[in-house]
């Protein structure tokens, strides 16, 4: 006979007591543990939370207020008192985009457009870039300004951009406005995306809200595909290869082998595909689970062919934001503007004055500054319309230093979006040199090689991304430079670490799978039964958590 | 189309996912990457501790060890005077034995008297000391406050070279090393670094190069000096100093030769060897001859066991040569992870190491230096290791039993659970392998540990000067003759 006292037993055997500190820690912000979708918190919540959107499913503004207080919520579960932020910046976005809205004088508009401008990248520069530019000002000129203790409320760089996505587009008359401030504030705090992208566009999702609210079927297997795939990539391939391999390498890279360096490049390069793009996946399938439709992130991006490729598959909605608010703002390729002229002179004046102060230490630093400027020039004096060119890819430029920086506040991620912006003006000469064939098609070894060489360009590239700073980076690249064939040696490191290899493999083999065989899974997914579905998705879950209880792996040393 | 339904059936899917989860938490095991062991000839493991755990694995751990530990926790430690000195008495819990380090705090004081002096120290290190991290920060404080210019005695190769900022050394890779590490039997005995080299290669140059850092007080190699060993052929060396090169002729007639490549102060030069197999190489010193130097010899993977195999007479040649006043030992890392609370065997065989090292550095003082906090994942929870103060215990009495300093890292810096937090401090303290220091770390560790050196050293000084004070006539005469050598020394150069 099962008794109260048997369940609970059993209760406590599976999940602890529960005592009423621990309830309260569940909805207490917890700067050690942000309420993520792959813990086991956010799937207690969010069962409770979605049971009762199902009956709220028919009504509008009560389901909006339901869903915001939960976004607000889970955002205090991230960062605490900073959702205050997250409203005050709401209501003056929403009060701006009122004003915009109904001036009808061009200039006024204008005007501000701009305010809401500043404001907004002047709360994302305070909170990211502050003690950065602190950092920088000391170092040029030997300042001794303190820093600020400044917390980064989780998703700023997100929902700003979301934010300013609204006005922009309102301005540009491509949209209206919501009807009240609930409506926009669903749209901006709508937690799904809030924290990690995608940034979704005003034009794409205000529609929706005021769609019924519907939900197919086949919308639920898309749903369920996403989020299991994204669990599987964000929690088991990426975070176990950063903590037990890439992490420690990245930390004192001269400690390894060349071999265990450049492995790391790759296993990073993997990495942060699965990490970004597996929070992506999980954040568009729940957002699938409650009706709306996000736009894709990410489109199996090492399968580009070519820089400018990469950029249409790898974090898409950022990358269309740059292009529509950013690229075109300042001139896109049609004229030339003078932010598109000020950062990339700043930066190739930095780069020149890097080149020259180091001349008498190492004479590479020239060298590299010299040819990087060079090959700048080249991508436009070669071409045939230099003038419209050399627009283009000033502009161009400067959307990659900035977009580098948005990224995070440091020297290294600029350096990663001028490389960026310095192969994308690279391939576009080579386009013009070599056009590729009207029909599309291209051989298979032409196809292999541009695919290659993109991926291995993007590895280089995340080297400098992920490096604590520059000087790490060098380490890194210098260390893999001196590698040596040596497969016994190799073997050793691979079997030493034998999970984390197994890992990046498989991550790997799942990324570049054909197409034809990723549907066919789904389609097999697709067809099976519901009760099926939930066993694998349970399956899942138990993978999330044996890979979570997972020790990290003891450190090893080679020797050769 | 009925939307009911489906957002029912995916709230059933995802509801009924979590049961299944609970039953699969049931059947299925716990882990699903196993902690696989490495066995592979390629990594470093000092062979000496797999011997030892492997014994131990007989020996039943008894119930009582935890009462006794408790007892033992708070029994007084009183210390008899020596040289008329006598620190306060301290519990185990606390135990420091800066009563233990008094021959060297003297020796700092005659320095801190007469800076034409010298003091020089050995610090033995696993990987935690890899690249002089910590060590560089001990040596610095030192030389700040008492003087002194140089890295000390630097290895041929290490695996680690590449990573040290405070000397720079490239070399062929045609060396053949040898070290305590994994030889049992060496061609030739170990030197004062636990590592033996040889240039045997007949067709290609056998080379190395040194070049200075860029810390302070190593900014020169100060008077470089080769040291090698025994061996029945002589063989050749030149040196080469910016343009210039010397040649000189290496003659292996005693057990320790020294062989100065110049005097003063250079910025880089590189040694080639020259017809000189089977001729014993150990490293070069870089020292000015005046205030601290502080030698790293650091071996990632070491226990701390390998020193019991110390050929005592080749030490005491070093030492002859070096003078070491105090020998610190770091080590624990290594012996954290093999499932073992019980470290008796580590006890034991440390013991073997401390005498081997009081045979062979005689009158030296020594220090043990505990483990670092080290943290390990229970649950879903980074938390520091069962073995960390097991094994902080084990060190603290063979400390006290073989008479020597202790310093207690573990407490140091912070005790239980601080690994994490240096880990996810902002910027980081240390790696996320939760077991070793960043740079930054390390210099935390560093003037740590210096400064509760320098405690001591000045409780030293005001149990001194009560001393002086004092009525003891034996007292006063030591300095005295401490005056005479000094003006000896001052002749010497």
């Amino acid at each position: 006979m099962i008794t109260i006292d048997n369940i609970n037993n059993w209760f406590v055997q599976n999940f602890g007591a529960i005592t009423i500190e621990q309830v309260k820690s569940w909805f207490i912000y917890n700067p050690d543990e942000k309420l993520l979708f792959n813990t086991g918190l956010f799937l207690g919540l969010f069962l409770v939370f979605y049971f009762v959107y199902g009956f709220l499913r028919k009504t509008f503004y009560l389901r909006l207020t339901y869903v915001i207080l939960f976004s607000l919520f889970f955002y205090y579960k991230s960062s605490g008192i900073y959702f205050l932020l997250l409203l005050l910046s709401s209501v003056v976005d929403y009060g701006l985009s009122q004003i915009i809205y109904k001036e009808t004088k061009v200039a006024t508009k204008k005007v501000y457009l701009v305010i809401s401008v500043i404001l907004n990248l002047g709360l994302l520069g305070y909170f990211k870039y502050m003690n950065f530019m602190i950092g920088t000002y000391n170092d040029m000129f030997n300042g001794h300004f303190k820093f600020h203790d400044i917390f980064l409320p989780v998703g700023i760089s997100f929902y700003t951009f979301q934010s300013m996505s609204y006005i922009i587009e309102i301005y540009r008359e491509e949209i209206k406005p919501t009807k009240n401030y609930i409506e926009y504030l669903f749209f901006v705090s709508f937690f799904p995306q809030l924290v990690a992208g995608p940034i979704v566009r005003a034009k794409d999702f205000l529609p929706q809200i005021y769609q019924k609210l519907n939900l197919t079927r086949q919308d639920v297997n898309n749903a369920l595909f996403l989020i299991i795939g994204g669990l599987i990539k964000k929690t088991v391939i990426s975070n176990y290869i950063s903590i037990n391999f890439v992490d420690r390498v990245f930390d004192t890279p001269l400690n390894y082998t060349s071999f265990e360096n450049l492995m790391a490049s790759y296993g990073y390069a993997i990495q942060i595909y699965c990490d970004f793009s597996g929070y992506s996946d999980m954040a568009i399938g729940i957002a699938l689970l409650l009706g709306f439709k996000l736009p894709a992130n990410f489109r199996t991006p090492y399968k580009s062919t070519s820089i400018t490729d990469f950029w249409r598959r790898w974090h898409i909605s950022l990358s269309t934001w740059l292009k529509d608010f950013l690229y075109i703002s300042i001139g896109g390729n049609r004229e030339g503007s003078f932010a598109g002229f000020l950062f990339p002179s700043l930066f190739f004046f930095g780069l020149l004055l890097w080149g020259i102060t180091s001349y008498n230490t190492s004479i590479i630093p020239l060298i590299i500054a010299s040819i990087s400027i060079v090959l700048f020039c080249l991508s436009f004096l070669l071409s045939s319309k230099k003038k419209q060119t050399l627009v283009t890819n000033l502009n161009l430029f400067t959307t990659m230093l900035l977009g580098g920086l948005w990224h995070g506040a440091g020297a290294q991620f600029i350096v990663w979006g001028a490389l960026h912006g310095l192969a994308l003006a690279v391939h576009k000469i080579f386009l013009e040199f070599f056009p590729s064939r009207k029909d599309g098609k291209s051989n298979f070894l032409w196809r292999f090689f541009s695919i290659l060489i993109t991926f291995h360009f993007v590895v280089f590239c995340w080297i400098f991304f992920r490096a604590r700073d520059f000087e790490t980076a060098l380490q890194v690249i210098n260390n893999i430079g001196q590698l040596t064939f040596e497969p016994q040696n190799w073997k050793a490191i691979v079997l030493g670490y034998k999970n984390v290899f197994l890992l990046m493999l498989f991550g790997y083999v799942w990324h570049f799978l054909p197409e034809v065989i990723t549907d066919k899974m789904k389609l097999v997914f697709d067809k099976t039964p519901l009760l099926i579905k939930a066993i694998i998705l349970g399956f899942v879950y138990w993978i999330v958590y044996a890979t979570a209880v997972a020790g990290s792996q003891p450190f090893i040393y080679f020797q050769f | 189309m009925n939307t009911k339904s489906y957002f029912f059936q995916s709230f059933a899917i995802v509801a009924l996912a979590f049961v299944a989860f609970i039953g699969f938490k049931q059947i299925l095991p716990d882990k699903i990457f196993s902690d696989s062991k490495v066995d592979s000839k390629n990594v470093l493991i000092d062979s000496l501790l797999l011997e030892s755990v492997a014994k131990d694995s007989l020996s039943l751990k008894s119930d009582s060890i935890e009462e006794s530990e408790r007892r033992l926790g708070e029994q007084k430690i009183v210390y008899d005077a020596s040289e008329g000195i006598e620190f306060p008495s301290e519990t185990f819990d606390n135990y420091k034995g800066y009563q233990y380090l008094i021959s060297f705090y003297e020796k700092l004081y005659q320095l801190e008297q007469n800076p034409q002096r010298h003091v020089r120290i050995a610090y033995y290190g696993d990987s935690m000391t890899d690249g002089d991290l910590i060590v560089q920060d001990v040596r610095n404080n030192y030389q700040d406050r008492f003087g002194g210019n140089g890295v000390g005695f630097v290895s041929i190769t290490s695996e680690s070279a590449a990573s040290r900022g405070s000397v720079k050394a490239t070399y062929s890779k045609n060396w053949k090393t040898q070290s305590y590490l994994n030889v049992k039997r060496p061609a030739s005995p170990f030197g004062v670094n636990g590592h033996v080299f040889f240039a045997n290669d007949q067709t290609n140059p056998t080379w190395v190069q040194y070049e200075a850092g860029l810390p302070k007080h190593t900014t020169t190699l100060d008077n470089p000096t080769l040291f090698y060993g025994r061996s029945s052929k002589r063989g050749n060396v030149n040196f080469i100093i910016g343009k210039d090169t010397l040649k000189k002729s290496l003659t292996p007639n005693n057990l320790v030769n020294t062989l100065k490549v110049t005097s003063g102060s250079i910025k880089a030069f590189k040694a080639n060897f020259i017809h000189a197999d089977s001729i014993p190489i150990y490293g070069f010193n870089f020292d000015n001859g005046i205030g601290v130097h502080v030698d790293n010899f650091s071996q990632r993977g070491n226990s701390g066991l390998p020193i019991s195999m110390f050929d005592a007479s080749v030490m005491q040649a070093f030492d002859n040569n070096l003078k070491y006043d105090l020998i610190v030992l770091h080590y624990g890392t290594n012996v954290l992870n093999y499932g073992t609370k019980n470290y008796f065997w580590y006890e034991k065989g440390m013991t073997k190491t401390v005498n081997k090292i009081k045979e062979s550095f005689p009158g030296v003082s020594i220090l043990i230096v505990s483990t670092a906090d080290k943290s390990t994942k229970y649950d879903l929870e980074m938390k520091t290791d069962s073995a960390v103060v097991p094994l902080m215990k084990a060190q603290k009495k063979y400390a006290l039993e073989t008479e020597s300093g202790f310093v207690n890292l573990y407490t140091l810096m912070g005790g239980d659970g601080s690994m994490v937090k240096w880990v996810d401090e902002s910027p980081a303290k240390a790696n996320k392998d939760y077991t070793h220091f960043n740079q930054r770390g390390a210099k935390a560790i560093g003037n740590l540990l210096y400064s509760q050196l320098n405690n001591g050293y000045e409780q030293y000084k005001i149990l001194r000067q009560k001393r002086e004070t004092g009525v003891r006539p034996k007292a006063i005469r030591k300095p005295k003759a401490d005056s005479v050598s000094v003006e000896k020394d001052s002749v010497n150069e």
